[in-house]
């Protein structure tokens, strides 16, 4: 107990002295964090340029495009006269979608002539197309139901018969958890928790390893009294309680100054990042006792946690994956965490819910430790060896 | 390069490696039959036509329960992505003409799947709501189906998402992705490169014919090798991702020509700062997504804030990305956007300078 508690203290000292470590484990995170929650600081995308390709000149064109100026995401910058200069300005990338009016709208509305409002949108460029389409679309469509409505009332009808036909489905729509798409709401936690994941993996595989490129190797054996197991339980320790320091920074610092966040999940967002940390430190472990070269460990760490955030379904869900990629999407640790932060966090759902994700995390530390243990004590066993060779054949 | 695995990974394995790896996971470029709890207490035929319509469509699949707990209890499990209902009442309602509430409620935590419902059965209501208009134009009002079916919609919506037809996440994200990789690997490569250099205490060798030659000749190696896997990438990646390349290929060429002569001093520079490999793959290893999330490509360069913006126009990636998105996806030239042309070149001309300065200090330093 007494040389765990060593090992616990002496893996701090290696973390606030060695550059490998204090620089990802303390300065990465708070930079890092902060700046992906800066870069929402919008929350949604406002004032996407949009043109008007009005060929009706009329007072329902200029009624349309008085309430597409309306639309906070919309800023109407351009008029055009053709399709050509429509793709032309989308291609330069001056507007990112266009609306067009045709010729006798007005008069084909009023003598029961049906028309048709074109809107364009760069599709290539999707997440502002999507924006402009629900607010262009939503004063299309609305004004077409007005349309129908002033029609139906002067036949005579009563104007909440008229209604009833002129939008007789109501659809009452709920966007649950997040109500207004905020991007800010969504993509941060997911990205500092990804970010989190590489953070832990990329320092805790040079926890054994390291040792050796420092030269303290014997010096940890002593101390270990020869026991693989002490030297990762104190390591764990020690970048577990860093892992918890860095949580009190996204939970308390960054998250309330950026008022993002679910504060009424936080003891259960503490609960699961625990259990990730464990998992990704005892991935990081299994590599650092895989491998003496640093270098070598770095490279496999890098590939193994870099694609994490994608294949996980944080973006694109998993089902339309291929059958081969949901398959490497199991062995990432971050794939059952952000099934269960998607419940018990965004959603604040019990950790019920998330039983069966919660069971796949834990198997990541309970195949990863013991094998990091036997790599390790093999390892160890061997220093002492060579450590005892060494000055006989100097 | 030879001497170093971690330089082989890097450079040799990783590029290829990372653009078959990504690529696939959008290969099926949208995601299909996202699953949608329904709870039809109406159990009439408009709600069965309404459901039935929901289901054709290839968006959204419909998983049916008899109560909304249920329902409920599905999504909270993570086995369907909202849930519907359909009140008693709902065509009894129309019948009597009267307003009928259909209720969506779709999980907003997971953006993708909860719009792609919402769009689906938005349109599909409006499709439905148009046709009984039509039929009571017919019966009650006497019209003819040619008359009714133009009082029904007076003003349709044609919508045209141009240059990505379907709208496809894959199709919209895959090109730039590839860009990122080829990107990320020379960064990371290069600069760890220049990173061991400096730890092995052979960048003396190396500026020995000054900086200019330095940055050249090792610029050159990294130049030929990332511009056989640009055309690579344009060529074996985009066929078998059956990725759309609409513009011109030789001035495709000259953009990565270009673009690639920006990357090399950059990441040279950035080697620089550095005197461990180790350090400089972990500081590099950070710094994917930051750079991919504000170059504008996923979220509009207009919504990021100034500061950000500033940072963003320093980064080849950001002038690069919309020329080279143009020119892929919707068939522009490269001479279309001689405003971000000029920005690349620019940035050009300050890595070069700033990379000629360090290297240069780091020799005079070496020979005092």
């Amino acid at each position: 107990m007494h040389s765990t508690c060593q090992i616990i203290i002496r893996e701090w000292n290696r973390i606030l002295h060695l550059k490998v470590f204090y620089l990802v484990m303390l300065v990465v995170p708070a930079l890092l964090f902060s700046f992906y929650a800066y870069i929402y600081q919008e929350k949604e995308a406002k004032n996407l340029p949009f043109a008007i390709w009005d060929d009706d000149q009329s007072p329902v064109s200029r009624q349309l495009i008085f309430l597409l100026e309306q639309r906070d995401a919309l800023r109407i910058t351009k008029r055009l006269y053709s399709e050509a200069e429509v793709q032309k300005a989308i291609q330069k990338g001056e507007i990112m979608g266009a609306v067009h009016f045709p010729v006798n709208m007005q008069n084909d509305i009023y003598s029961r002539h049906p028309t048709t409002v074109t809107l364009y949108t760069n599709a290539a460029a999707l997440v502002p197309a999507k924006m402009v389409y629900k607010a262009a679309a939503q004063v299309i469509i609305t004004g077409s139901t007005g349309i129908i409505l002033k029609k139906l009332v002067k036949t005579g009808m009563a104007p909440d018969r008229a209604m009833a036909l002129a939008n007789p489905i109501k659809l009452d729509t709920y966007q649950l958890y997040n109500a207004t798409y905020n991007y800010q709401e969504y993509l941060v936690p997911g990205l500092i928790t990804v970010g989190m994941q590489m953070i832990l993996i990329i320092s805790s595989m040079l926890a054994l390893n390291y040792e050796y490129k420092t030269n303290t190797m014997p010096e940890l054996y002593e101390l270990a009294k020869g026991s693989a197991f002490r030297v990762i339980t104190g390591k764990t320790i020690a970048h577990l309680v860093v892992s918890w320091f860095n949580f009190a920074i996204i939970a308390f610092i960054l998250f309330p100054f950026f008022e993002i966040g679910v504060p009424a999940a936080t003891g259960k967002f503490f609960a699961l990042y625990t259990l990730l940390s464990i998992a990704c430190i005892g991935i990081g472990m299994f590599i650092s006792a895989l491998f003496k070269d640093v270098m070598l460990s770095g490279d496999v760490a890098l590939f193994y946690t870099s694609p994490a955030f994608v294949f996980s379904g944080f973006t694109f869900p998993r089902w339309a994956m291929p059958w081969y990629d949901q398959y490497y999407a199991t062995i990432m640790p971050y794939t059952p965490f952000l099934d269960t932060f998607f419940k018990i966090y965004y959603m604040n759902l019990p950790f019920y819910y998330a039983q069966a994700d919660l069971y796949k995390l834990l198997l990541f530390p309970a195949v990863m430790f013991p094998t990091a243990l036997i790599l390790f004590q093999r390892q160890f066993n061997n220093s002492k060896n060579e450590a005892a060779v060494e000055p006989v054949l100097n | 390069m030879v001497k170093d695995h971690s330089l082989l990974l890097t450079l040799l394995i990783a590029p290829l490696l990372y653009a078959f790896f990504y690529g696939s996971i959008y290969i099926n470029k949208e995601e299909e039959n996202v699953k949608l709890a329904i709870v039809d207490d109406d159990q009439s035929r408009l709600s069965r036509l309404l459901q039935q319509n929901i289901d054709n469509s290839p968006m959204v699949e419909l998983i049916h329960f008899s109560n909304l707990e249920d329902a409920k209890e599905q999504m909270y499990e993570g086995n369907c992505q909202g849930y519907m209902y359909i009140p008693r009442g709902t065509q009894t309602n129309l019948l009597s003409l009267k307003q009928s509430n259909v209720v969506l409620a779709v999980n907003a935590a997971r953006f993708l799947p909860s719009s792609d419902i919402l769009a689906s059965v938005q349109a599909i209501c409006l499709t439905v709501g148009a046709g009984v208009r039509l039929q009571f134009f017919e019966k009650s009002e006497g019209m003819t189906s040619a008359i009714a079916m133009q009082n029904v919609m007076p003003v349709s919506l044609d919508y045209r998402p141009l240059f990505n037809e379907r709208s496809s996440y894959g199709a919209f994200l895959l090109p730039g992705l590839l860009a990122l990789i080829l990107q990320q690997t020379l960064l990371i490569g290069l600069s760890e490169s220049v990173a061991a250099e400096r730890q092995h205490s052979t960048i003396g060798g190396w500026l020995r014919g000054g900086a200019s030659m330095a940055i050249w000749g090792k610029g050159l190696f990294y130049l030929i090798l990332f511009s056989a896997y640009a055309f690579f990438f344009l060529n074996v990646n985009y066929s078998l991702l059956n990725l759309p390349m609409r513009g011109n290929g030789f001035e495709l060429s000259l953009l990565l020509l270009l673009f690639l002569l920006t990357l090399i001093p950059m990441g040279q520079f950035i080697g620089s700062l550095f005197k461990s490999q180790l350090l400089c793959l972990q500081m590099m290893a950070f710094s994917t997504y930051p750079i991919f999330l504000i170059t504008g490509y996923s979220w509009p360069f207009e919504s990021l804030p100034l500061p950000i913006q500033w940072l963003s126009m320093l980064l080849p990636t950001t002038p690069f990305i919309q020329i080279y998105t143009a020119v892929v996806q919707s068939g522009a030239s490269i001479w279309e956007n001689p405003k971000l042309l000029l920005h690349l070149m620019l940035l050009w001309a300050f890595y070069s300078g700033i990379c000629y300065a360090r290297l240069h200090i780091l020799r005079k330093r070496l020979l005092t």
